[in-house]
């Protein structure tokens, strides 16, 4: 049996004292993919932000790599964990690589000066998303599809065992989500990084889920194998869609 | 070499070499003639005539000097705040720091100290720390309620109304004596800076320039924003005291020795960014510094010699210069932005 990377035990997130959804219980080896999927406002976001740091849990565990999320300092996440978020950043007067090298910001010393392996780094990272072409390119002239692709280089110079990603293929078009959740799908394979990723396109969701979480209602309503969850009964039931319409559409 | 590489090693002699001119220039250009000759046999050999030698050492020298640091002060402290604030047109003009550093500058001139040829140099700085940091403060408290850049910039250039108000209020009932240097110095100048202030300036600035370009590293991945730079490890509470610090300091210094100086901060680090193409900050906090230098040695130069015998403001000439700027920035600047 696989060796569990990340798994949380009756988990409770949200703001404050407010919780968003309770009652989380997942695990996560490498290699594997975990979507998250349900109506938007469920939380989703909510969980990613918990497990990737951004917010205290507010009860239950999360336990990464056989140890528990507080007793890991910053800099040892950084360089477990990495993210892909949905704020869009637009930073000026920086290449597709000057993005793709603050990756290495865990690895290198007090001034950030990177090293010839870094560099390597850097450079298989984009050859990976199929960006080295790129490299030399505004990072803000490139397209929304590419843009991301730069962005989940950068997270793969964090040399992560876990790569979280919220809605990353939200804004692009389907070329763009394919290519991306290809590279996510093989990324995930040859790496052996566990992935955490929430999407709305339950058709690619599919595809590429090994496990996925429905987040709805303040809790988890089902959990599974991606051919037990993708019925159209629990999907209708998830995103309350009336029986007509879901067979108009997905007939 | 790589194109990159060569860009830098270009633009960075550039910088270096006009600071070097320009300083000259400085040197030799003024409403009393002292040729090329005369000012090198007095740095170098130590001998000419008795007035020149004063002019010279006494005002020349130190008022350059005071340009130079001043300048890439202003300039660093302007990267600074735009960084902290991810705002290409924050800096310490606009945001109200220079003038709340002028308000508590001329507060302590006018009640504690009396004279401002009397007021030590530190406690100036002092003065205007608290000055620019009670600002910034303000800045900060807004800035958690307005979420549009282009409000918070109004409303530092409100608190700099407001501040100059003040001190313009307390100029007109300082005694006499006062109001002639006072006057002189809210509106900002280099003039008057003796050798003591420099060595003074020149402490305050070094520490800044060291300070910035120590955390140059975690500036870079706060570039990205704040989320992606704490995944990556950074203590973000940290970096960001350090930013508004650093930048206070800087400013502080500033308007304690020359008072406010407009468009510096803003202009400066997006020339800089324009030549050299590039915002990685081991590249940018250097250069802003230079380009700051020269941006403020040239200004003064022509404040001083335009319409000689008498002054121009500083302001008045880095605004003609500088403003334009911050129009472009914004026409450049992609609608919805702001």
């Amino acid at each position: 049996m696989d060796k569990i990377m990340l798994s949380a035990d009756a988990l409770y997130v949200g703001y404050g004292k407010k919780t968003v959804v309770g009652n989380i219980c997942f695990e996560i080896c490498p290699g594997e993919i975990l979507t998250l999927i349900g109506p938007n406002g469920a939380g989703k976001s909510t969980i990613l932000k918990t497990l990737a740091g951004y917010l205290k849990k507010l009860g239950g565990s999360i336990v990464i790599d056989r140890r528990s999320i507080e007793s890991i300092t910053e800099k040892e996440r950084s360089k477990k964990l990495s993210v892909v978020l949905t704020e869009r950043i637009r930073p000026e007067m920086m290449t597709c690589r000057d993005v793709v090298e603050s990756g290495r910001y865990p690895y290198t010393g007090h001034f950030g000066i990177l090293s010839e392996a870094d560099r390597e780094c850097v450079r298989s990272a984009m050859e990976t998303v199929e960006m080295l072409d790129f490299a030399e390119a505004d990072f803000g002239a490139v397209s929304d599809g590419q843009r991301q692709r730069v962005m989940l280089a950068r997270a793969i110079c964090q040399e992560p065992e876990i790569l979280i990603l919220d809605e990353p293929t939200s804004y692009l078009d389907i070329h763009h989500k394919i290519v991306f959740l290809e590279i996510l799908r093989r990324l995930a394979r040859e790496k052996q990084i566990a992935v955490i990723v929430s999407m709305h396109e339950l058709d690619f969701a599919e595809k590429i889920s090994d496990y996925t979480l429905c987040v709805k209602d303040g809790r988890i309503t089902c959990a599974g194998m991606p051919e037990e969850i993708f019925t159209a009964e629990n999907l209708m039931e998830l995103y309350e869609i009336p029986v007509q319409l879901y067979k108009k559409y997905f007939g | 070499m790589s194109r990159t590489h060569i860009r830098y090693l270009t633009a960075f002699l550039l910088l270096i070499t006009g600071t070097l001119l320009v300083f000259c220039g400085n040197l030799f250009v003024g409403s009393t003639d002292i040729d090329f000759s005369d000012v090198m046999h007095l740095l170098f050999l130590g001998e000419g005539d008795r007035t020149a030698a004063d002019i010279l050492w006494k005002i020349r020298i130190p008022r350059a000097l005071a340009a130079m640091l001043l300048g890439g002060a202003l300039a660093l402290s302007g990267y600074l705040l735009q960084t902290f604030f991810h705002n290409p047109i924050a800096g310490p003009f606009v945001l109200g720091v220079s003038s709340g550093a002028k308000l508590t500058v001329a507060i302590a001139m006018i009640f504690a100290f009396g004279q401002p040829g009397a007021v030590g140099s530190a406690y100036m700085i002092l003065a205007a720390l608290i000055g620019s940091m009670l600002s910034l403060g303000l800045v900060l408290l807004v800035s958690r309620k307005v979420k549009r850049m282009s409000m918070l910039v109004v409303c530092g250039v409100m608190i700099g109304y407001i501040c100059s108000a003040v001190t313009d209020f307390m100029v007109t009932f300082a005694d006499d004596s006062d109001i002639v240097n006072l006057h002189d110095w809210s509106l900002g100048t280099f003039s008057g800076t003796s050798m003591e202030n420099v060595t003074v300036i020149a402490a305050v600035t070094g520490f800044g320039l060291l300070g910035t370009i120590l955390i140059a590293k975690p500036i870079g991945a706060y570039m990205l924003g704040e989320n992606y730079a704490q995944n990556m490890g950074v203590n973000i509470r940290l970096l960001r005291t350090a930013l508004i610090v650093l930048s206070g300091l800087l400013s502080a210094c500033v308007t304690a020795f020359a008072g406010p100086v407009s468009f510096v901060g803003i202009a400066v680090p997006h020339i800089v960014r324009t030549i050299f193409r590039t915002s990685k900050p081991l590249i940018m906090i250097p250069a802003c510094f230079l380009g700051g230098s020269i941006f403020c040695m040239v200004c003064d130069m022509i404040a001083r010699t335009v319409f000689a015998p008498t002054e121009l403001s500083i302001s008045t000439v880095t605004a003609i210069f500088g403003a334009p700027v911050v129009i472009l920035i914004l026409i450049r600047r992609k609608k919805g932005e702001f």
